[in-house]
């Protein structure tokens, strides 16, 4: 590569500057940095960030060759800037601190007994350093892609990256000598020393002329009042942990704050950082341990830290064009459901739900209410049923999670009691209460092996969405913004249909109703479903792999960030739909009262159909619910009481149908009697709502199964 | 003719070899050449010279940051004679009094290094190391000083150059027998300024057993170590004294503690600076092929897998109290491993809770483990009292003051038995470290992976250490197979005859074929034939219209099973009377489930 020009990039630079200028809204032209420039030399302003799409725009090589050799041109940035300054002056600045008022004596008192013709020291005249009072940051280019830590490596010495990580430890902010003022007790004279690096040998014998030549050997004594110092701070940085690669340990990186982007991120905040990447030139004895060795750190130009920020998240969380094009097939829905942990057959229901639990309805707050968006699920069933698989894998895949069981749950210094179970000798656990990971998911396995207690501040969590704390004489609130997903073990081994929900996992109807959705997840043998269950299983013993699936299932890191894009978006619900929903919703109620249901049906799941159309027009990447979402809400809340409803007729006869249901009737009036007439039959049925062809229709069909027979007058059946 | 070439003796010679680097990769795959190399493990470091080539094999245990270094360097002397100099393996600048390195000059070449925390394979048992060192080769001190090798006369001009560079050459020498005894007395680094304990610069994984740590430089194919991995690194060893952080006057006290833990004494962590390294597939010495084996163990007969397989039935079931049934299921247990890994789930894992070990019988897990201990390479065994759940380091961590991972009981190399005694826990009240400390075992019994804690977030690292626990009742952990002991009363009265008997019959000779043997089985590959397929789905399926409560986990544990039993006969493909053997063993063992007593808590629901 040729080498730059610099003396024509400084001239380009100065153009920049001064000429460089955006359309606003109105059309008025906006000078960006002309303004700034403006409020620099007043003093008003110390930090001027170039945006390098600005500067590319303006010429693209220029931006180029700063990414290139970001140190060298931020240099000489500042310099054109120290340049300009003077001619954006417009009124008399007032001195801001004691260094203003300093330079401004020393310029003055300079300007009066300047002789022209003499000739000074380097070292005596005053040091631009000494005279800037602002400093210059970069801002990369907005197609920059944050890297990771590990892919900075050698060749990036010297260039402005943008770096992705978490914040493992900040020093104080300190204050680093910029420019040493000494005044030599024998002649008076100032000398300035410009300091670079981390340490600097401070200068002793006075280099002005007047002790030179007389041989008066001048002590020079450092003076804190002239000299320049800037705000310093060193922060360490360390990889996600979804940027190490297996079977490695994170890394980390030292950055070195200067000026304004000191302060910036404190421990534990995920930050990107834009800044040039140096070597390190220790002095002294770290340079003979090290030998051979110099560290690297990066010199921030820009830190954003990216939990306090959501909107600009990094580069790298968005999606590639190719990978939206992937998502946005079709059958997205049903992919991305299917995609959930895939190595489980089936319960595409549950998983269409789990889903939309990742994603979360609206939050609102009409009038100081706050109506939670974020969907709860308990899952119900046997044991063995893939429920905690489901749990771990979408504790897994949430940003944010916890994972406890009911029964060994408990928090960072909470305790756990261990019991010795007298009979057979077992150690169990007694678990404490569960922390929980706000604006995120709580997976809580063995739910209803949950202590009292700490169900009672769950149903807080669901519904407030805040948890209070009593500890140590404070009362406290603290936000839990989380979704809830229980299993539970029915309480008698095995699901009984014969009885409720509530008395089936012995949990309080009150919190019950708080999940959105009750999913019974069941585990009937069936000869295809278990064939093919074998099938994969034994596939992924004898091959070390998943099976190649018909539809592919999505990546984790992709559907991870799919679901992020979903959660910016806001839907709301058109008014033209209110009706819709409104009437759905009273025909589940009538539904609920007619039907003898075992499941409820509350206010509460209007919420809930609500909430789960919201987070499916937000699946959609949509702005506004659509009648479809709704539609799709009702039917998984349907499908979910059916999961519930639909064992109880399985148990009764295996044929869920209306001769069943006349069939026990029958029974029931025959009592110990072997003979029932069928006029009776009618009587009790027709008031039990069957009309009279289901009652004929129910006496053939049993007659075939040779339960009963008809006589030939069919006036009587008499049981065989 | 690899033979026309010898291993490099000095860094410099490295160098000038390395343009024939792929000849030296060739010199390296010959498992004889590393068996002259002394062990740096059993080889105390006052025997070695610095910058002689060593080898170390141990488990990485941390990785750091790489470092950025001067492979190539100009230096000047005083007179302005300029000559480059190379930088690669060794840890200090190599210049005499008055001359200067040229930090500006165009020749310089910066390149990276890593460097690997390497301990010495952490739960090693005692027969591993010996036979280990037995195959080190001895360094004679007087030879190396007086009549140097032929090796060495090559590179005498390189030495001498060593020892006017600093004028610690001389000293090195002596140096290192001093400090030997300064640490027997008291920590190194307690008599310096030193702020951190040297226990806590090795970083042993089980502090109760204490390993050897090294570090380890390597220069290329950075990406293909992985922490928790056994290697066997050859390199040259780096003591130098000026290496040691400690012996600095270090003014700026911010980064003290993470200093000195970057540059420990190289007298209690040396260096290595690595051209060659070996992972090793198992831990076991007695199959290495890069040590050089004792010939009288070679000549010795080899038995038929199943006869071996018979004979080491016969002594586990004589150890657990005449029951056949656990005799068959902890073999299995120990040839088991973690073969293949989908997203969720690690297949071959077979975590073992034997459990109604009869009350009566004073200490006979730790008796059952010293027979363990003698069969396998590497293990662990762990009583499970509130005391070790509360206070021991279990998962590692990372130390952000240091910059170190700070081990843990459960950092473990593969193939290391952890055998948990439940035996010994007593009702009591579990601190918020015990309750972490089951958490991570549990997780770790379920998914064979580690989780360390990086304060901010946690990384799952693949494991695969098999686990026994050893209980009265079913253990408070996960496990995949849980087979209360019948224990025959009989048995149960003579047990501590059996268990004398028992290692009565473990003569050497047969103890090596037991060790052969497990270490063999359990690296041995199985194939399952296409009509075996079918007949295990439909197995599966029957089994399913049989049994309403059975799931894909009772298949998982089959096919693993059946797998283990196959292996253990010396098969390597399934038939149909080792699937049946399998079924058959896995009902016996549901049966017995069956009649265990029914806990307070099972009843209450």
């Amino acid at each position: 590569m040729a080498r730059r020009d610099y003396a024509q990039d400084r001239e380009s630079i100065k153009t920049f500057l001064s000429e460089f200028c955006k359309c606003d809204d109105d059309g008025k032209k906006e000078f960006v940095y002309g303004s700034q420039l403006v409020k620099l030399a007043h003093r008003e302003q110390v930090l001027i960030t170039i945006d390098l799409d600005d500067l590319a725009e303006f010429n693209e090589s220029l931006a180029e060759a700063v990414v290139d050799n970001c140190r060298r041109y931020t240099s000489i940035f500042s310099d054109v800037i120290a340049e300009l300054l003077p001619s954006y002056k417009q009124q008399e600045v007032h001195a801001k601190d004691a260094l203003d008022v300093y330079i401004e004596h020393r310029l003055m008192m300079e300007s009066r007994t300047r002789n022209p013709m003499e000739q000074r020291d380097e070292r005596n005249s005053f040091p631009s350093e000494l005279m800037k009072r602002f400093e210059v940051g970069f801002k990369p280019v907005s197609t920059e892609k944050a890297h990771s830590i590990r892919e900075v490596k050698a060749q990036h010495i010297g260039k402005l990256v943008t770096v992705r990580g978490i914040v493992t430890r900040c020093t104080e902010v300190k204050p680093m000598m910029v420019v040493a003022t000494y005044t030599c007790d024998r002649c008076g004279s100032e000398t300035y020393q410009p300091v670079n690096s981390l340490s600097f040998t401070p200068v002793h014998d006075c280099p002005s002329d007047d002790c030179r030549v007389n041989k008066a050997g001048g002590r020079l004594y450092l003076q804190t009042r002239g000299s320049k110092f800037v705000k310093f701070q060193e922060v360490k940085m360390q990889e996600h942990s979804d940027q190490v690669p297996v079977g490695h340990i994170p890394r980390s990186m030292t950055i070195m704050c200067r000026g304004e982007v000191t302060r910036m991120a404190q421990p534990g905040d995920h930050i990107v950082v834009s800044g040039v990447f140096l070597p390190l030139m220790r002095t002294g004895f770290a340079q003979m341990i090290q030998g051979l060795l110099s560290e690297t750190f990066l010199q921030a130009h820009r830190i954003i830290c990216i939990n306090k920020n959501d909107e600009i998240s990094d580069k790298d969380a968005e999606l590639t064009p190719e990978e939206l094009e992937e998502l946005a097939q079709d059958d997205f829905y049903e992919r991305l459901a299917t995609s959930l942990a895939p190595e489980i057959y089936g319960h595409l229901d549950v998983k269409k739900a789990l889903l939309l639990l990742l994603v979360g309805g609206v939050d609102k707050r009409p009038d100081g209410m706050k109506i939670r968006g974020n969907i709860n699920i308990c899952l119900m069933g046997d044991p063995g049923v893939a429920k905690s698989q489901l749990l771990g894998y979408i504790s897994r895949l949430a940003v944010r999670s916890q994972y406890t069981t009911g029964r060994g749950s408990s928090g960072v210094g909470l305790t756990a009691a261990v019991m010795k179970d007298p009979l057979t000798g077992e150690m169990t656990l007694e678990g404490g209460a569960l922390v929980l990971a706000d604006q995120g998911v709580c997976c809580i396995d063995e739910f209803d092996k949950m202590a009292d207690q700490d169900r009672t501040a769950i149903h807080e969590v669901m519904e407030q969405q805040t948890i209070s704390i009593a500890k140590a004489g404070i009362m406290t609130t603290l936000n839990a913004r989380v979704s809830i997903l229980a299993a539970a073990n029915p309480a008698f081994g095995r699901y009984n249909p014969r009885r409720t929900v509530e008395q089936n996992i012995q949990l309080p109807a009150a919190l019950l109703s708080r999940f959105d959705l009750l999913w019974l997840i069941q585990d009937k043998p069936d000869r295809d479903n278990d064939l093919r269950l074998a099938k994969h299983i034994t596939y992924v013993h004898s091959h070390s792999k998943q099976p190649p699936t018909r539809v592919k299932a999505l990546d984790m890191n992709l559907m991870r960030r799919y679901i992020n894009l979903c959660k910016r978006k806001n839907p709301t619900i058109p008014d033209e739909l209110t009706d819709y929903i409104v009437g759905a919703y009273v025909e589940l109620r009538r539904e609920a009262r007619n039907q003898k249901d075992m499941t409820f049906t509350s206010a509460r799941n209007l919420l809930g159909i609500l909430r789960l159309s919201t987070a499916l027009a937000r699946l959609r990447l949509s702005d506004s619910v659509e009648k479809d979402d709704v539609a799709e809400a009702l039917r998984l809340l349907e499908m979910s009481k059916d999961s519930l409803n639909q064992i109880h007729e399985h148990q009764k006869g295996h044929v869920p149908n209306t001769s069943d249901r006349i069939f026990a009737i029958v029974r029931e009036l025959a009592g110990s009697g072997k003979a029932v007439k069928i006029a009776d039959i009618m009587d009790r049925c027709t008031t039990k709502g069957f009309k009279p062809d289901q009652v004929d229709k129910c006496i053939d069909d049993y007659e075939e199964l040779n339960v009963w027979q008809v006589n030939m007058g069919r006036t009587k059946i008499t049981f065989m | 003719m690899p033979c026309a070439m010898e291993l490099p003796s000095t860094p410099d010679e490295l160098a000038a070899q390395q343009a024939d680097s792929a000849a030296l990769k060739e010199l390296l795959k010959d498992p004889s050449r590393w068996h002259s190399i002394p062990l740096l493990n059993y080889t105390p470091l006052h025997k070695l010279k610095d910058q002689t080539l060593v080898r170390f094999r141990g488990m990485i245990q941390d990785m750091m940051d790489p470092e950025i270094y001067l492979e190539r360097y100009e230096v000047k002397s005083a007179d302005g004679i300029k000559r480059v100099q190379e930088g690669k393996y060794r840890d200090c600048l190599k210049i005499a009094t008055g001359e200067v390195i040229d930090y500006n000059a165009d020749g310089n070449v910066h390149g990276e290094r890593r460097t690997m925390f390497v301990v010495s394979v952490p739960g090693l048992n005692d027969w591993s190391k010996e036979h280990e060192k037995q195959c080190c080769p001895q360094i004679d001190l007087a030879s190396l000083g007086q009549s140097p090798s032929s090796a060495k006369k090559r590179t005498i001009v390189g030495e001498e150059d060593a020892m006017d560079v600093d004028g610690v050459s001389e000293t090195t020498f002596k140096r290192p027998c001093l400090k030997e005894i300064q640490k027997d007395s008291e920590p190194v680094g307690a008599s310096k300024s030193s702020v951190l304990g040297s226990e806590y610069l090795l970083n042993s994984p089980l502090p109760d057993r204490p390993s050897m740590a090294c570090m380890v430089k390597v220069y290329d194919e950075f990406d293909t170590y992985q922490l928790n991995s056994l290697v066997d690194f050859v390199g040259f060893l780096s003591v130098d004294v000026s290496l040691d952080a400690a012996t600095l006057d270090v003014d700026d006290c911010e980064n003290l503690s993470e200093l000195q833990a970057a540059h420990p004494s190289p007298f209690l962590i040396p260096r290595l600076h690595a051209f060659g390294v070996q992972v090793l597939p198992h831990a076991n010495p007695l199959l290495d092929k890069s040590l050089r084996q004792p010939t009288e163990i070679c000549e010795e007969s080899h038995p038929t897998q199943l006869a071996v397989h018979k004979d080491l039935r016969m002594l586990l079931k004589l150890c657990l109290f005449d029951d056949d049934l656990a005799a068959e299921y902890l073999l299995s247990h120990l040839i088991s491993t973690v073969y293949s890994r989908s997203e969720m789930q690690s297949i071959g894992k077979f975590a073992l809770n034997l459990c109604n070990l009869p009350k009566n019988c004073e200490a006979y897990a730790t008796k059952l483990y010293t027979i363990l201990e003698l069969l396998l390479p590497a293990s662990h065994y762990m009583p499970m009292t509130l005391g070790t759940l509360n206070t021991a380091a279990f998962a590692p961590k990372k130390d952000y003051e240091t910059n170190k991972l700070v081990s843990g009981v459960l950092q473990l190399a593969p193939h290391t038995h952890l055998v948990l005694d439940e035996t010994c826990m007593q009702q009591g009240k579990l601190e918020a470290n015990g309750v972490h400390a089951v958490q991570h075992l549990a997780h770790l019994i379920n998914n064979q992976e580690l989780k360390c804690d990086f304060q901010y977030y946690q990384i799952d690292y693949q494991a695969n250490i098999p686990i026994l626990v050893l209980s009265e009742g079913r253990s408070m952990l996960p496990s995949d197979f849980v087979l209360p002991i019948n224990a025959d009363a009989k048995a149960v009265e003579l047990v501590d005859e059996s268990l004398k008997a028992a290692h009565h019959y473990l003569q050497p000779s047969r103890l090596q074929q037991f060790r052969k043997y497990l270490t063999t089985a359990r690296t041995s590959g199985f194939n399952v034939s296409e009509e075996h397929t079918e007949m295990i789905q439909q197995d599966f399926v029957d089994m399913r219209k049989a049994n309403v409560k059975s799931n894909a986990d009772d298949l998982h544990g089959l096919l693993v099973l059946s797998r283990l039993l196959g292996i253990a006969r010396g098969k390597d493909t399934l038939d149909k009377e080792t699937w049946q053997l399998a079924t058959e063993f896995e009902a016996k063992r549901r049966q017995r489930i069956q009649s265990l007593p029914k806990s307070s808590a099972q009843m209450r629901n």
